[in-house]
């Protein structure tokens, strides 16, 4: 199993509905954009392969359904993730108000061994869309960011492929730190009892 | 008659030239004697009208790997001028020389390639042409509709067909069919260097090449034509050609035949910057024209066409696949290796240059295995012509699960009862007078769930509202009219609540705030739904909220519609509020019946049955997807078996097809012929589970044998969107059924159970939504099952939101903790070996049952997560 020796990055993109994670998803891999990409429904994800500091590392990331009644089937999805991403839309404060939640949300069901230092990065998207709709300042957004332990955070336009690029590297890289973190101090064995049926007292027969 | 007469033919001068593309037939289609009459009139007179010498259909253009995209048309050898010569069977004699006569009626004559889709009222021309004896050349001229002179292939834009001059053709390279199925092509290569897409002949559809087959069969020659191989449409083609060219086959190149070509051409054949294979696959695989064959010529000229299809497929598709996923390197050996997958698709995977491509993109094995599935469906559909009898479902079911029981044959013989009903026949179901139904709601049922509904003739309009329960089977037409006159005045008073509550902000604050953000996401999701129907896709009126984040796009009045219905959804259900989702559940609904409140109201009986998928703690789906697990373990113990050592027994990878009823996966006409099936509850009021059982079924040799991980599953039947063929699924979800119905008899009897009383079970919700906790969930409400129920909840519960990842031994772990295992009762088999017994859980049982699961009202407002919870 040579294939194992390779980086897997896992990146959870989360965020209200409509804000534009599929978009910015696709706007990083597959460098396109269209205004009609469906809701998501259930998840997804894409990988991409990139390189930070010579390493050749591939990026799995994962596009979830924005409401937020879906998320309590998304949690399987949640362990073992290197890297959040929090998405609002810079136009539509509701979507911004609610990132706390979603942050919380996402620690409580990834359990991390370490919250306080687990990776999230921000990304204020649409930053496309006219000035005058704009609903949260920069500062605004860095301010949150500031308080929940310095969060990186980036505007970006998935539409325009502003900052995109930018922001999925810092993301890689702090993945990338996560998962060697990791490795010292590993969350559970890498080898995986097989027969876990076997240790069932009452199998049927 | 060699020379073009008088203008007597005018015959049709009452038949007024017609505009293309539908031109009448009898313009076209002249009698013999006629034919000077069209070469100096209509051709002079109209421009209109080239003579179709020969053509042959079911030639397609494969733009894809994907058989779906495949597009079926003729390739036809076309006279654009008046025939100077009439030619014979000698005509190539003519055609050696480079007299002038002879030069020109080359420039005359077109080889062409046309969609049938393009062909219009010609199409009857060009069959009747084609099933003409093929030896001489016609003796009737028949008049077809002028094809566009390319000379050149324009890669892009869609459009395949083309029209090139013989005189601009230097070449044609020939693959004939290697073996049994696999399509023969040939490409086009014009003097100026561009070769044409690749031509397939699908010989076994192609009625004149099935004739021409039996006739050399007949006349005792062998099947083949020159020796080689079977005949094939290609050597019709090079037949006809060699009337009127000189056809020579190269001796570099065997595959190579190169039309009328001069001494220089013939020396030095291969150079010159005349397409070769080499530059035509150099080419194909973006490289410089001249770039140098990495390989030796012969073996390249022995190249399948699939192996040419691949290489073009190459840069266009693998690239998009390397993006996907994270499959391991044994693979593409994998899938080389299986028993299943053709024999020459096998082959192919084992070619070195193949291998390459597998290990350049990570995931190209993924592609392949599906490219590889695709090519054993379309050979199972060419088979069978997609006609399904109960033989095909034997098959299937021995291949596939196998030990299976063969089923009464007669129950299955439905290839009768597979033809859609019409308008017509919908009508005499119900008395002309009274317009009460005269037949049982039951034989109805069975002819909607086994044929569908004709898409053609608005019978969908009708039948819709009977289906989603808006009328009652055994009502009168003029209790039906009143219902909807009343239905009618409902919708618009529900409506009318939300509009003025918008308008006076009426309401706490919470309330309004709620409120907004119900039309904000209603808003999003109708601007994203099905747009690609041409009933929602204008833009072409302005956005009535000039702040809406669509004002400067526009809308339609299809997709405003659509909000308001969704909007007065909520309204008339304010406990469950609007979910992601519902937009899809509507949209067929709305663009059937086109007439908002009627579509209003059909969707609400779509949603009683579906409002459990929506619940705030998802207790609905949770039960879903339970039951399918359980189906799975009854009914493949060795594909569930894989799926637990991959962690996939949540089957998450199913959330989508089940939320939404597969809308995703297949395509609009498609799932219209899908829900009005299920809508019958004709076997199962759950009959979806069947159908995503069908589908796992399908693929259950590519996952057990590929997949490795909950990822890649989920990948995997993601990626089966726009690929499942509904017809074939839907026969296998019966014959899964029936099967399942026969296991649970034989075991029942086996076991001398009473049969229970089958009652349908309400999802379980957990008391809070995140818990992933066991043994916090509420009671059961169903009494009649067993008391074991609350914990069985309890584990399935851990086991779904346990999910994927490593595998820890925290499934295991779950389920002890609360205090249970997969006891004697419930689960069958664990996978381990088919002699385990199996034994029914409640779950499954309910799958017997044709009772539509609706939820009680306290319940949705429990747990609906609306404004009311």
């Amino acid at each position: 199993m040579s294939s194992r020796k390779k980086i897997l990055l896992k990146v959870i993109i989360l965020g209200d509905s409509g804000v534009g994670k599929t978009s910015l998803m696709n706007q990083y891999v597959n460098k396109k954009f269209s205004a009609s990409y469906k809701a998501t429904i259930g998840a997804d994800f894409l990988t991409k392969e990139v390189l930070v500091d010579d390493r050749l590392v591939t990026m799995q990331l994962w596009d979830t359904a924005g409401q937020e009644r879906f998320q309590s089937l998304g949690v399987a999805f949640y362990r073992g993730a290197d890297c959040c991403v929090l998405v609002y839309d810079v136009n539509n404060s509701k979507s911004f108000d609610t990132l706390d939640s979603w942050r919380d949300e996402f620690l409580i069901q990834a359990s991390p061994m370490d919250p306080e230092s687990f990776p999230f990065v921000v990304l204020g998207n649409k930053v496309d869309v006219d000035e005058s709709k704009r609903m949260i300042s920069s500062k605004r957004a860095q301010a949150f960011c500031q308080s929940k332990g310095g969060i990186p955070y980036f505007e970006t336009s998935a539409k325009e492929a502003v900052n995109v690029e930018q922001a999925f590297e810092v993301i890689a890289r702090n993945a990338l730190a996560q998962e060697e973190s990791q490795d010292f101090n590993p969350d559970f064995p890498e080898t995986i009892p097989i027969n876990i049926g076997e240790e069932n007292q009452g199998c049927s027969c | 008659m060699t020379t073009p007469t008088s203008p007597s033919a005018v015959h049709d001068a009452t038949a007024d030239p017609p505009s293309p593309p539908s031109p009448t037939a009898s313009f076209y289609d002249m009698s013999d004697d006629e034919e000077g009459g069209y070469s100096t009139i209509r051709h002079s007179k109209t421009g209109k009208g080239v003579k179709l010498l020969y053509t042959k259909s079911k030639v397609y253009v494969h733009p894809t790997p994907s058989a779906k995209d495949n597009i079926p048309g003729y390739i036809a050898l076309i006279q654009q001028k008046p025939g100077l010569e009439r030619s014979t069977s000698t005509a190539s004699q003519t055609a050696v020389g480079s007299s002038r006569g002879a030069q020109s009626e080359r420039n005359s004559l077109l080889l062409a390639w046309v969609p049938e889709s393009s062909l219009g009222s010609a199409s009857e021309i060009y069959t009747k042409v084609e099933l003409a004896d093929g030896d001489s050349p016609p003796k009737q001229s028949y008049l077809v509709p002028p094809p566009p002179i390319t000379t050149a292939h324009s890669s892009g834009l869609g459009t395949y067909a083309f029209a090139v001059p013989l005189s601009e053709v230097f070449s044609i390279l020939v693959r004939p069919p290697s073996v049994g199925w696999w399509f023969g092509s040939v490409i086009i290569n014009t003097k100026a260097g561009d070769s044409f897409p690749a031509l397939f002949f699908h010989d076994s559809e192609c009625q004149s090449t099935i004739q021409q087959r039996k006739k050399l069969q007949r006349e005792s020659f062998e099947i083949s034509a020159s020796g080689q191989g079977m005949f094939w449409g290609g050597d019709e083609v090079l037949r006809w050609l060699k009337r009127y060219v000189t056809v020579e086959r190269s001796s570099q190149e065997p595959n190579i035949y190169l039309i009328d070509p001069s001494d220089a051409d013939k020396l030095s054949f291969g150079s010159g910057g005349k397409p070769t294979t080499d530059n035509v696959r150099n080419v194909l695989e973006g490289k410089p024209k001249d770039h140098p064959s990495p390989s030796s010529r012969t073996k390249d000229a022995q190249m399948d066409p699939m192996m040419q299809a691949l290489k073009s497929a190459r840069w266009n598709f693998l690239e998009k696949m390397s993006q996907v996923t994270t499959f391991t390197r044994r693979t593409a050996q994998a899938v080389a290796e299986n028993k299943n997958v053709p024999p020459q698709v096998r082959r192919l995977l084992q070619d070195p240059q193949v291998r390459t491509v597998s290990d350049e993109f990570d995931s190209a094995r993924l592609y392949l295995a599906r490219w590889a599935m695709g090519i054993a469906e379309q050979s199972e559909r060419e088979r069978n012509q997609r006609m399904w009898t109960a033989r095909d479902v034997m098959e299937m079911e021995d291949s596939e699960v196998g030990e299976f029981e063969i089923l009464d044959a007669e129950q299955m013989s439905l290839t009768d009862k597979r033809k859609p009903v019409t308008l017509k026949e919908w009508n005499g179901f119900f008395n002309s007078r009274t317009g009460r139904l005269e037949k049982t709601v039951d034989e109805v049922k069975e002819r909607i769930f086994h044929g569908g509904l004709s898409p053609e003739d608005g019978v969908r309009k009708e039948a819709y509202l009977f289906l989603l329960g808006v009328y009652e089977w055994d009502s009168s037409k003029e209790e039906r009219d009143a219902k909807m006159n009343s239905l009618r005045d409902e919708y618009i008073r529900l409506k009318g609540a939300w509009w003025e509550r918008m308008v006076d902000e009426q309401g706490t604050l919470e309330e309004r705030e709620w409120w907004k953000e119900q039309r904000m996401r209603i808003e999003k999701d109708v601007h994203r739904t099905d747009r690609h129907i041409p009933l929602f896709a204008g833009e072409d009126i302005p956005h009535p909220d000039p702040d809406s984040p669509f004002a400067e796009s526009g809308t339609n009045v299809h997709m405003e519609q659509m909000k308001d219905m969704l909007l007065t959804y909520n309204e008339y259900n304010r406990d469950l509020g609007y979910v992601q989702g519902m937009s899809d559940l509507l949209a067929p609904i709305y663009a059937v019946e086109q007439d908002d409140a009627v579509a209003f109201w059909g969707f609400v009986g779509f949603m009683e049955r579906m409002e459990r998928n929506f619940l705030r703690d998802q207790s609905g789906m949770r039960l879903q997807l339970l039951t399918l697990d359980h189906l799975c373990q009854f009914l493949d113990p060795k594909l569930y078996a894989h799926l637990e050592k991959v962690d996939s027994t949540n089957f998450f990878f199913f959330f989508r097809m089940l939320l939404v009823w597969f809308k995703r996966e297949f395509e609009f006409t498609d799932i219209l012929r899908m829900w009005e099936g299920l809508w019958t509850d004709y076997l199962s009021s759950n009959f979806h589970l069947f159908l995503a059982m069908a589908i796992l079924e399908k693929h259950r040799e590519v996952i057990i044998d590929h997949l490795k991980g909950f990822d890649e599953v989920l990948k995997y039947v993601n990626e089966l969107s726009g690929s499942i063929d509904l017809q074939s699924t839907m026969v296998r979800a019966e014959s899964l059924f029936l099967r399942f119905q026969r296991m649970v008899e034989a075991i029942d009897k086996k076991s001398n159970f009473p049969v229970p009383i089958v009652r349908q079970r309400l999802p379980q919700p957990p008391s809070s939504p995140t818990t992933t906790t066991p043994g916090a969930d509420g009671k059961p409400r169903t009494s009649s099952q067993s008391s074991s129920s609350t914990a069985r909840q309890n584990a399935n519960r851990a086991v779904i939101a346990n999910g994927p990842g490593p595998r820890p031994g925290s499934s295991s772990a779950a389920a002890s903790a609360s205090g249970r295992d997969k006891t004697t009762g419930d689960f069958v088999a664990q996978g381990v070996g088919a002699e385990k017994e199996k034994v029914i859980s409640p779950e499954l049982r309910i799958l017997l049952s044709k009772e539509v699961p609706k939820l009680d009202k306290h319940e949705v407002r429990e747990h609906g997560g609306g404004v009311g919870s």
